[in-house]
């Protein structure tokens, strides 16, 4: 890892998102090309995103929605 | 009426009622609104509350919490913004105060610098992240997947835990992941990163392990 690197290291998350204007985007899309440790760096994150994203999806048992607006309602009555 | 039956029958009598319409008919001293707004949204804060303390009962009481904090306060929602980010506000607020008032649970603030490949010896470091499209019989076990996701994501200090959520798992905009919290855009932005560094770490650790343990 260069200083190059490790400048653009800190704004990977911001490239991801589509956060960064399109002078920076082309200055770390130029660089991709040429290294593939922040290829790596870039693919391992995009993947940890995705799986947190996947991974979130919670059931919750019907139920539970039940007795919370069970409890909401009979709150908000007294 | 119960359950269900109250979706179903908004929409077999009207067109699903939006959220405008919903907070209008609650002014107007409508239960009906109320429940069905419960409905529409009550899985999401119950599971934001779950990754946020990991314990369905506090997750309850956070939802609780959060709508009945929503119905009291309903007539100075200015509709400025949705009112999913509304709720989100509330239940946010609502997390970070129970879990200042728990008492097994330190408040870590730990450093996240030792994620960042600047230490040493980290100089062409790679990770082992499973690829998320990869086909089921991959090394991809969903159920292992998760656990490892939930340990991980316990183990981060609860200010990164809340923007790696809202951001990534509720899919709220820094924009609006800055007005939820009312902080800056870029302490999301440096929060976010961070978190997610630390998750790559933990998740890639795990499969290290898996890998040559
Ligand atoms: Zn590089």
């Amino acid at each position: 890892m260069n200083s190059e690197c490790r400048t653009y290291f800190e704004r990977i998350s911001e490239f991801l998102d589509g956060e960064l204007d399109r002078d920076l985007c082309a200055k770390i899309e130029s660089h991709l090309q040429d290294c593939p440790e922040c290829r790596e760096c870039l693919e391992s994150l995009r993947r940890t995103i995705e799986l947190c994203r996947r991974m979130a999806e919670e059931e919750i048992d019907p139920g539970v929605l039940a007795r919370l607006k069970r409890a909401v309602l009979e709150a908000l009555n007294h | 009426m119960q359950g269900e039956s109250v979706v179903n029958h908004m929409e077999k009598t009207a067109s699903n009622p939006s959220d405008e319409q919903l907070v209008a008919s609650f002014r107007e001293g409508s239960a009906e609104a109320m429940e069905i707004i419960v409905e529409r949204y009550g899985n999401r804060i119950l599971r934001f509350g779950l990754k946020m303390c990991g314990h369905l009962q506090d997750a309850e009481d956070i939802s609780q919490e959060t709508f009945l904090s929503a119905f009291r306060y309903l007539d100075s929602f200015r509709g400025e913004t949705r009112l999913i980010n509304w709720l989100f506000k509330i239940a946010s607020r609502a997390c970070m105060r129970k879990r200042r008032k728990k008492k097994d649970e330190p408040d870590r603030e730990i450093s996240l610098d030792a994620w960042l490949p600047e230490r040493p010896g980290d100089e062409g470091r790679s990770y082992q992240i499973p690829d998320p499209d990869a086909g089921p019989d991959a090394h991809l076990d969903r159920k292992e997947m998760k656990k490892v996701i939930g340990e991980a994501m316990r183990q981060l200090p609860p200010h990164y835990r809340i923007v790696l959520n809202l951001r990534d798992v509720e899919g709220f905009s820094t924009r609006e992941t800055a007005d939820i919290l009312e902080i800056s855009e870029q302490a999301i932005k440096t929060r976010l990163h961070r978190a997610r560094l630390f998750m790559r770490e933990k998740i890639s650790e795990y499969f290290e392990e898996e890998a040559y343990g």
